[in-house]
C-alpha cells in the first residue's frame, strides 16, 4: 500500500530506488543485571568498546587527510573531533560507570540509561541548534553499543549481502522505473536508518546508496549539512520512517519537498522519473547561462546584480554571473561586535579596507554600498542590549539614516571610508530610509563635509554616484523631488511593503497580510520606475521581489531593467528574462495595474 | 581564585565545535576551571559539561579559575569567547 512520510527538506533532488532499512541498534540492546563481582569486568568491557570506537574514528580522520578537500567537508573533521572528545570525556564516563557500579547494570544498559538522562536535558534546551547536538551524543553511544554487540565497523558493512545482490535482480522492477534505467543498470538503493554517524556519511559517496532517509535530525543537524555539501538527495527528521518502511520497499525521495513516498503507484513513479530528469537538465542549463547576457527576446538588456553582506561574497557574485553589486549591506560590518576585546564600531581604516576589498573583488564592475541600515530585523548589539532603545516596533524608530544623522561623527567615518575606497573602482553610494527633504539635505552636507576633510588632509578619494533607497511610501510618492538630488534610486520592496501595508514583518499574526501583489504596492513601484526612467536615471529593485521568479515578468513589464538579488537567484531570474518579451509584458502590466485583483490577471 | 562574568556573543553559542575549543583550551591549564550558568556549575575541562550549559548567543556565564596559572587560563578563555571562537560571527 502506498503512503508518504514527511520530514525536513534539507538537500535537493529526487531519487527513486529500493529501500535498505537499517534497524536501530538501540532497539535490541540487552538489559540484564551483572553479578557484583563482575563489576570490574563490565567496566573493562566498556573501556574496550570505547577504545575500539576511538580507534575507528581516528582511522576515519586519517583517511580524511588523504581525500581531496572537496570530498571531505570541513564540518566532518570538526565533528569527528567532537565525537572523540565525547568518548574520552570524564563526566560522561563517570555517569555511565555509576550505573554499572551502583546499580549493577550491564554496559549496554548503562549507556542507554545515561543517554536517556542526558538526552532529556538536551531536549529541554531552548536554543534549537544546541538542542540538536543531542544527536552527536547519540551517535557516539550507538557506535559503542554496536561494538559491544560485536557487530561490524560501518553501517555499510552491516547491509545484508542478500539485499545488495537483489538490486541486480530486475525481476520486480516497476515498469516505469525500468524504462528510466539503462539495460544493465541496477535500481538505486536508498538507505533508511534512524540516524547516520559522520563516519557513515563520509563513506556515502563511495557507497552503493543514492540517497538516504533518517528518523532524526533537523535543518542544522550535521546529517543535513553534509547531505547538502555532498549534494545527495535526502530527507531527515522523518520520525518513524525506519520502522514504517520495510526492507526492499520501492521508495521515492523528494528532497525538495522533504517527502518520502513509499510503495508508489506506477503513475507516481513516472511523474518522478520525469521530475528527476528535469532536475538534472535544469542544473546543467542554469550553469550554462552564467556568461550569457540577460537580454529579453525583443532585445532589452537587463542588469542582474548581486546583494552581498561581506567583501568575500563578491566571489559568489562573480561565480553567479552578476554584472555588479547592487546592494552591499554595510551594516554587517557593524554587527556582532559586542566583546570586551573589540571596539564597538569598525574604525575608518577597517571599513575602508572592507569596501576596497569589495570593489577589487568585482574587477571593475560597480559596487553599490548602502550606508548603515540598522533596524528592526537586524539590531546592532549596542541597541539590542535594551534600555532606552527597547522600542516595541523599532522599524518605525531611530534607524538607518535617522540614526546616522543623529550620530554624525560615526556617519562621517563611514562616508570617508567609502569615498576613499572609491579611488579603487566605481562605487555607488546608497542612502537608506530617507523620507524628508531636510534629511536629504543634511546627508548631502555630511558627504560634502567628509570630502572637505579628506581634501584638507590631502587624502586620495574617488567619485561616487549618489542614490537613495525608496522604501518609505512618502519617498515613493515624491520620486521627482528625490530625482533632483540623486543620480539613481533603489527600491527596497521588503520595507516598502511593510510600511505601505502597515504590516510588522516580525509579527506572525499579520504575516498573511504581507502581499507584494497589493494594488497600492504595484502602483508605487510603477510610479518610481517610470519616474526615474523618464529622466534617464537608473532605478533598481533590491528587495526579495527582485530575486523571486514569480515577479520577474511583472517587474520587466513595469519597466525595471536593473535587478539586485542573492547571487544564487541570478541564474533562474536570468532564464526568465531570456524567455520574456518586454513589449508584451509592458502591455500586460497595464492590465495588472488597473485590476482590483492583480494576482488573478493571467500572464501573456 | 579569579571570577569573571562574560556574555557568549557568537551566533551559534556554545555549540559542539565551540565547546570543543573551549574544553581543549581549559584542559591545557593546571588550574581548576569552572563555569556557571543558571545555577548550573560544570567543569570546563569536560565537553559534556560545557555542552550541558546550553549557553546560546547572548547567554551570560560565570568563569572561575583556581590554581597556579589561573590568570593565564582566565585571559585565554575570555579571549576565545570574545573572539567568537574564531568563527567570525
Amino acid at each position: 500500500m502506498s503512503f508518504s512520510v514527511h520530514g525536513q527538506a534539507v538537500s535537493r533532488g529526487v531519487v527513486i530506488g529500493r529501500a535498505v532499512v537499517m534497524a536501530s541498534s538501540r532497539m535490541d540492546v540487552a538489559h540484564y543485571f551483572i553479578e557484583p563481582e563482575d563489576i570490574g569486568k563490565e567496566l573493562r568491557r566498556m573501556a574496550n568498546a570505547r577504545d575500539a570506537v576511538v580507534t575507528e574514528i581516528e582511522l576515519v580522520q586519517r583517511s580524511l587527510t588523504d581525500l581531496p578537500a572537496s570530498d571531505a567537508p570541513a564540518e566532518l573533521t570538526a565533528l569527528l573531533d567532537v565525537h572523540l572528545m565525547l568518548l574520552q570525556d570524564q563526566t560522561l564516563a563517570k555517569g555511565v560507570s555509576d550505573w554499572i557500579v551502583d546499580r549493577h547494570y550491564n554496559a549496554e544498559w548503562a549507556l542507554t540509561a545515561q543517554l536517556e538522562v542526558l538526552g532529556r536535558q538536551f531536549d529541554e534546551m531552548e536554543d534549537p541548534y544546541l538542542r540538536e547536538r543531542k544527536a552527536d551524543l547519540e551517535q557516539v553511544i550507538e557506535r559503542m553499543l554496536v561494538v559491544l554487540g560485536g557487530e561490524g565497523v560501518s553501517v555499510f558493512e552491516r547491509v545484508p549481502k542478500a539485499t545488495i545482490g537483489r538490486s541486480h535482480d530486475r525481476g520486480d522492477l516497476p515498469p516505469a522505473l525500468e524504462k528510466a534505467l539503462g539495460p544493465d543498470e541496477a535500481a538505486p538503493l536508498i538507505l533508511v536508518a534512524r540516524d547516520l554517524s559522520p563516519s557513515d556519511l563520509l563513506q556515502f559517496k563511495q557507497s552503493v546508496f543514492a540517497g538516504f532517509v533518517t528518523d532524526v535530525g533537523g535543518k542544522t543537524s550535521h546529517t543535513a549539512i553534509v547531505a547538502r555539501g555532498l549534494d545527495i538527495p535526502a530527507v531527515v527528521g522523518a520520525r518513524s520512517a525506519s520502522q514504517l518502511v520495510k526492507q526492499d520497499d520501492w521508495v521515492i525521495i523528494d528532497g525538495d519537498a522533504g517527502v518520502v513516498l513509499v510503495d508508489p503507484s506506477s503513475a507516481l513513479i513516472e511523474e518522478y522519473v520525469f521530475k528527476q530528469r528535469e532536475g538534472t537538465l535544469e542544473r546543467e542549463r542554469l550553469t550554462r547561462l552564467r556568461h550569457t547576457p540577460a537580454v529579453t527576446l525583443d532585445g532589452e538588456a537587463v542588469q542582474l546584480m548581486a546583494n552581498i553582506e561581506q567583501p568575500a561574497d563578491t566571489d559568489a557574485a562573480i561565480e553567479a554571473g552578476a554584472v555588479g553589486v547592487g546592494l552591499f549591506r554595510s551594516e554587517f560590518l557593524f554587527m556582532g561586535r559586542t566583546g570586551k576585546g573589540q571596539s564597538q564600531l569598525p574604525d575608518e581604516e577597517e571599513q575602508f579596507l572592507a569596501y576596497k576589498a569589495a570593489v577589487e573583488g568585482m574587477h571593475g564592475m560597480p559596487v553599490t554600498i548602502r550606508t548603515i541600515d540598522i533596524g528592526a530585523d537586524k539590531p546592532l548589539d549596542r541597541q539590542a542590549r535594551g534600555g532606552a532603545d527597547d522600542h516595541l516596533n523599532p522599524a518605525l524608530g531611530l534607524r538607518a539614516i535617522r540614526w546616522c544623522l543623529a550620530e554624525p561623527a560615526m556617519f562621517v567615518v563611514q562616508l570617508r571610508a567609502i569615498l576613499r575606497a572609491a579611488a579603487f573602482g566605481q562605487i555607488d553610494l546608497l542612502i537608506p530610509m530617507l523620507a524628508h527633504v531636510s534629511e536629504i539635505k543634511q546627508t548631502l552636507q555630511l558627504i560634502d563635509r567628509a570630502r572637505a576633510q579628506l581634501d584638507a588632509e590631502g587624502q586620495v578619494y574617488g567619485r561616487v554616484r549618489l542614490g537613495a533607497m525608496i522604501e518609505v511610501p512618502a519617498a515613493a510618492m515624491m520620486t521627482n523631488i528625490f530625482l533632483k538630488y540623486f543620480d539613481f534610486l533603489s527600491i527596497g520592496t521588503n520595507d516598502l511593503i511593510q510600511y505601505t501595508l502597515a504590516i510588522d514583518r516580525v509579527d506572525e499574526s499579520v504575516s498573511h497580510l504581507y502581499d507584494p501583489w497589493h494594488p497600492a504596492i504595484l502602483g508605487l513601484l510603477s510610479q518610481v520606475i517610470k519616474g526615474a526612467t523618464a529622466q534617464g536615471k537608473h532605478v533598481s529593485v533590491c528587495g526579495e521581489m527582485a530575486g523571486d521568479v514569480q515577479f520577474t515578468a511583472l517587474l520587466l513589464g513595469l519597466g525595471l531593467r536593473n535587478f539586485s538579488m542573492h547571487p544564487t537567484q541570478i541564474p533562474a531570474v536570468k532564464r526568465q528574462i531570456l524567455r520574456s518579451n518586454a513589449a508584451q509584458l509592458s502591455a500586460w502590466s497595464e492590465q495588472v495595474l488597473s485590476s482590483d485583483d492583480p494576482h488573478s490577471v493571467p500572464p501573456p | 581564585m579569579i571570577q569573571e562574568t562574560i556574555t557568549i556573543s557568537n551566533k551559534l553559542g556554545l555549540h559542539a565545535r565551540a565547546s570543543a575549543k573551549l574544553t581543549k583550551l581549559a584542559g591545557g591549564f593546571t588550574c581548576d576551571v569552572w563555569m556557571t550558568r543558571n545555577e548550573r556549575r560544570i567543569n570546563a575541562k569536560s565537553i559534556m559539561g560545557v555542552m550541558m550549559l546550553a549557553a546560546g548567543m547572548g547567554a551570560t556565564v560565570e568563569i572561575e579559575t583556581d590554581g597556579v596559572d589561573e590568570r593565564e587560563a582566565m585571559d585565554g578563555l575570555l579571549a576565545l569567547i570574545n573572539d567568537k571562537f574564531g568563527e567570525g560571527e
